[in-house]
């Protein structure tokens, strides 16, 4: 799952965006600040390959002959909570349209933007049956990108998730009010509607990917079926013909619709993505044109 | 609209348990999906219509209850009650004669006896065995007691009719023969245009007859031959006029591709007239007869064209002119009288040794011990010859023993074991000739081609061996005469009839006979010196008949002609003699049943097609 070299410097020159939440956030944690006063130094720590250089106190660096990085109080600020759904639905696709996998690509790509800029990564897989302790991890720096990555490498989507429960397990430890980007298919039993409620009403400000499999949306089925839901094992019956497909492509279109229009309403930002598309060119222009990162 | 069999239809019984597994859905496929979420979503949309819009939308349903109702109807033989002329097994004769070329009902009698035999064989039952005979000059059974109607149509499409009379005595002794196999009474159908002959025997059961045919109106040469006279030979042509209003007409007659005559003949209904050409000449030709309208356009002079145009071949050789030159030879008289197809000639020196030989020309002169000072240029058979010319004489020679006989046509059932000659002429064999018996001391029986004329010699006086008391003798004078003046290889002077057998007897230097039709097709049998019977004379016209003997080739002709006045003679027939009963045209009083179940198993056939179509369809989408 390693990121090569260029893809890995691309990631590096983006920021992740939040608007008002770190601000919100700031108000209740922070000693005084104001604004303008972001740029006040905190502290030194070792210089650790990976580090921005332009960072590096060189005065400090002139005297003791060691290089040592300025930390600023405001960017040890922003919490990114990276969720992403382990239901079994996820579970979905062939090759490099395994929709796990991709969700598991994506969530490395936005956590090593975390972790290059300094941000507080917080990655976990939700699971509604699993102990979540085992299920994520909290960094904060570039040296912990190959953590990260061996920590989303070692991730199983497995079990019935109900989005709402899950989120509400993973807010029972108090969480320091962030950026939560949520990467899910949205296919929860009970909706994904409460999920994204609750987490906005603690605070967060809120990014969904979306994420389908092609033949989700475009199923390549025909005739009399019984379909076996790979996360319920429900069944259902269907006798498939040009116009239920029709339908069905409709209706998938429509509901990616309804889902757009409920983010916008509440102020989440939204993108669907189905995983035939190459997972970097996602994060380097989907997600920038939903004003994800910059 | 009746059903055959409408107990077939309680089978609509089997819609119910398709229905039934349609609703049961018992085979669906089971295939894994991430979810069933947005399905469910789907169908709960679609849920205010069902369960009838189930069904509805159901197209492999409805195909499939469409295939199983064209099914039941076809088997259930939904058929339209149709006049018939017969409603049982039948047996279906068909005019084939020349007079069925007609085309006063278009396109022609024969097709529309054949449309005629279609319809009555469709509105029999399915099940009725129908047995159809072609009467030509040799009557063919094309279908027998046959009960698979496609069978029946190919065999009646691939029918055609022949330029001849129709031996109906035969067609009828055929259909006799069908019946007595059936068991029940079938009926007998004729479709003809009468011209039958009256003395018919009675057939079983009931017979029907079809007439065909509307006009009369033909005119035909009924006559065209040749025959030789002092002059040259005379022509002789009739033509006569069968229809029923006086008519004028052109008759032209070609020698070759030469016109020769044309005159207008004015002919009264039914009244015939004679046509004579003196004087033409001796040659072997082949001569054409043609009627042509007055009008001069390029209109057929009437509805039937086949006894319209007449062949006449010239060929005045008739029996062979043999000149015996001879003091006086009483074998040799004796045998050349007794050959059949020859005419025997004689001539004696006069006393003081000259001979006055005839100014006319022989096929073939017989040389016996003396020769005039030219010898002619026809083929010559010389016996114990003196110097000539052509063969060079070196004395006499005693030993004529150990004759050895060459194998050749000529030689052949020659045996001259028993042979003895006293004393022979000594003839040095030319380059030309062939020793056909050669003894010790020298040839005794030669033959050859000089290039002026065919030349055989016997190089010993009859009268100084006992060759004449043997049966070797007229063999092998025979073969000698056969092979210096060969005859004609057939006798057809009046020409042939469409249909009938040419014997040809080649002689025995033939080995292969090429016929040529008018057609130009071209038929080789090879002879081997035996008689070739040639049976493909249906066409009209003039055939060549080609004897190749080696590199030799000879040509002679026959004429085949439509003269018969019963089949010119169009004047539809009312009514036919069988028997004695007299029958005249069948009313369609049967009622016949046609049926429709075919159409409906072709469509279930189509409608399966698309299920299958759709069904992969839906799986390819």
């Amino acid at each position: 799952m390693l990121f090569d070299e260029s893809s890995l410097r691309k990631l590096q020159q983006l920021t992740l965006v939040t608007a008002r939440v770190r601000a919100g956030a700031l108000r209740g944690e922070r000693r005084s600040l104001k604004r303008g006063a972001g740029l006040e130094f905190a502290d030194f720590r070792d210089y650790v390959p990976g580090d921005d250089l332009r960072r590096v106190d060189w005065n400090v660096y002139a005297r003791l002959d060691r290089p040592y990085v300025k930390l600023r109080e405001e960017e040890e600020d922003l919490a990114v909570h990276i969720l992403v759904d382990a239901s079994q639905s996820m579970d979905w696709g062939e090759g490099p349209q395994h929709k796990f996998n991709y969700a598991l690509h994506l969530a490395a790509a936005v956590g090593s933007i975390g972790l290059s800029t300094g941000d507080r990564v917080t990655v976990s897989t939700l699971k509604t049956s699993e102990v979540y302790q085992t299920s994520e991890v909290s960094l904060r720096g570039q040296q912990y990108l190959l953590h990260l990555l061996k920590f989303l490498e070692a991730q199983q989507a497995a079990g019935i998730t109900d989005l709402e429960n899950a989120v509400r397990r993973y807010l029972i430890r108090p969480r320091r009010p962030g950026l939560v980007i949520l990467i899910s298919d949205l296919l929860s039993p009970h909706g994904y509607q409460p999920a994204l409620k609750t987490l906005q009403q603690r605070g967060h400000e809120v990014a969904l990917v979306h994420v389908l499999s092609p033949d989700e949306v475009d199923p390549p089925l025909a005739g009399d079926l019984r379909l076996i839901d790979v996360e319920t094992g429900g069944a259902q019956e269907v006798s498939l013909d040009g116009g239920l497909r029709d339908a069905y492509r409709e209706r998938v279109k429509a509901w990616r619709n309804e889902a757009q229009a409920f983010c916008r309403a509440r102020g989440v930002r939204y993108l669907a993505v189905e995983t035939d598309r190459a997972w970097d060119e996602v994060v380097l222009y989907d997600m920038r044109k939903a004003r994800m990162v910059k | 609209m009746n059903f055959l069999a409408p107990a077939a239809l309680a089978l609509s019984a089997l819609a119910i348990p398709i229905i039934i597994f349609y609703m049961l859905k018992l085979r669906r496929r089971e295939v894994t999906v991430s979810s069933t979420l947005l399905w469910q979503l789907v169908l709960r949309d679609r849920q205010a219509n069902a369960p009838w819009q189930r069904l509805r939308r159901n197209l492999l349903l409805l195909l499939q209850l469409l295939i199983l109702a064209a099914l039941i109807l076809a088997l259930a033989r939904p058929a339209l009650s149709v006049p018939a002329i017969a409603s049982g097994s039948s047996v279906i004769v068909l005019d084939a004669s020349a007079s069925m070329n007609a085309t006063d009902v278009a396109p022609s009698r024969f097709e529309a006896a054949r449309r005629a035999a279609h319809s009555t064989i469709e509105a029999l039952p399915a099940e009725a065995p129908v047995t159809v005979i072609v009467a030509g000059q040799q009557p063919q059974v094309i279908a027998s007691a046959e009960t698979d109607r496609g069978a029946i149509k190919r065999a009646l499409d691939e029918a055609q009719p022949t330029n001849g009379a129709a031996n109906w005595t035969a067609a009828l002794a055929l259909a006799a023969g069908a019946l007595s196999r059936q068991t029940d009474q079938p009926t007998t159908i004729i479709i003809s245009d009468g011209g039958l002959p009256q003395d018919l025997p009675p057939l079983p059961g009931e017979v029907r007859y079809v007439p065909i045919g509307q006009s009369s109106d033909n005119l035909s040469l009924t006559a065209l031959s040749l025959r030789p006279t002092k002059n040259g030979a005379e022509l002789f042509a009739s033509v006569t006029n069968h229809s029923a209003v006086d008519r004028s007409v052109i008759l032209s007659v070609y020698r070759g591709e030469t016109l020769l005559s044309s005159q207008l003949l004015d002919l009264k209904a039914g009244a015939a007239q004679q046509v004579i050409l003196n004087d033409l000449p001796r040659e072997p030709a082949i001569y054409q007869a043609r009627l042509s309208r007055p009008d001069q356009s390029d209109q057929p002079v009437d509805v039937l064209t086949l006894d319209d145009t007449a062949f006449a071949v010239n060929n005045p050789a008739g029996a062979r002119r043999v000149l015996l030159v001879s003091p006086g030879n009483v074998f040799l008289e004796q045998l050349l009288a007794a050959i059949p197809d020859l005419q025997a000639f004689r001539v004696v020196p006069q006393k003081d040794g000259t001979l006055q030989m005839p100014t006319d020309e022989f096929d073939l002169y017989v040389f016996d011990g003396l020769l005039p000072d030219d010898l002619p240029f026809q083929p010559t058979l010389l016996i114990n010859p003196p110097q000539n010319s052509v063969l060079r004489v070196n004395g006499v020679f005693s030993d004529t023993a150990n004759a050895r006989v060459l194998d050749s046509p000529v030689t052949r059932n020659v045996n001259w074991s028993n042979v003895h000659v006293r004393e022979a002429k000594y003839i040095d064999p030319p380059q030309w000739a062939k020793t056909l018996v050669t003894s010790n001391g020298g040839p005794l029986v030669l033959i050859g081609d000089t290039g002026v004329r065919r030349i055989g010699a016997i190089t010993f006086d009859l009268h100084d061996s006992d060759l004449p008391l043997q049966v070797t003798f007229p063999i092998l004078l025979v073969n000698l005469i056969d092979y210096l003046a060969p005859g004609r290889s057939f006798n057809a002077p009046a020409g042939v009839s469409p249909g009938a057998s040419v014997i040809i007897r080649p002689d025995l230097s033939v080995d292969t006979v090429a016929i040529a039709s008018p057609s130009n097709q071209i038929y080789t049998v090879r002879s081997g010196g035996g008689e070739v019977v040639f049976k493909d004379t249906q066409e009209l016209g003039a055939y060549g008949v080609t004897l190749i003997s080696g590199d030799q080739q000879a040509i002679d002709y026959f004429a085949v002609n439509l003269f018969d006045p019963a089949e010119s003679d169009l004047h539809p027939e009312a009514a036919i003699r069988i028997g004695q009963s007299q029958i005249t045209s069948a009313q369609s009083d049967e009622t016949g049943w046609q049926e429709w179940w075919s159409w409906l198993a072709a469509l279930a056939l189509l409608i399966l097609l698309i299920e299958w179509w759709v069904y992969h369809g839906r799986k390819r989408l």
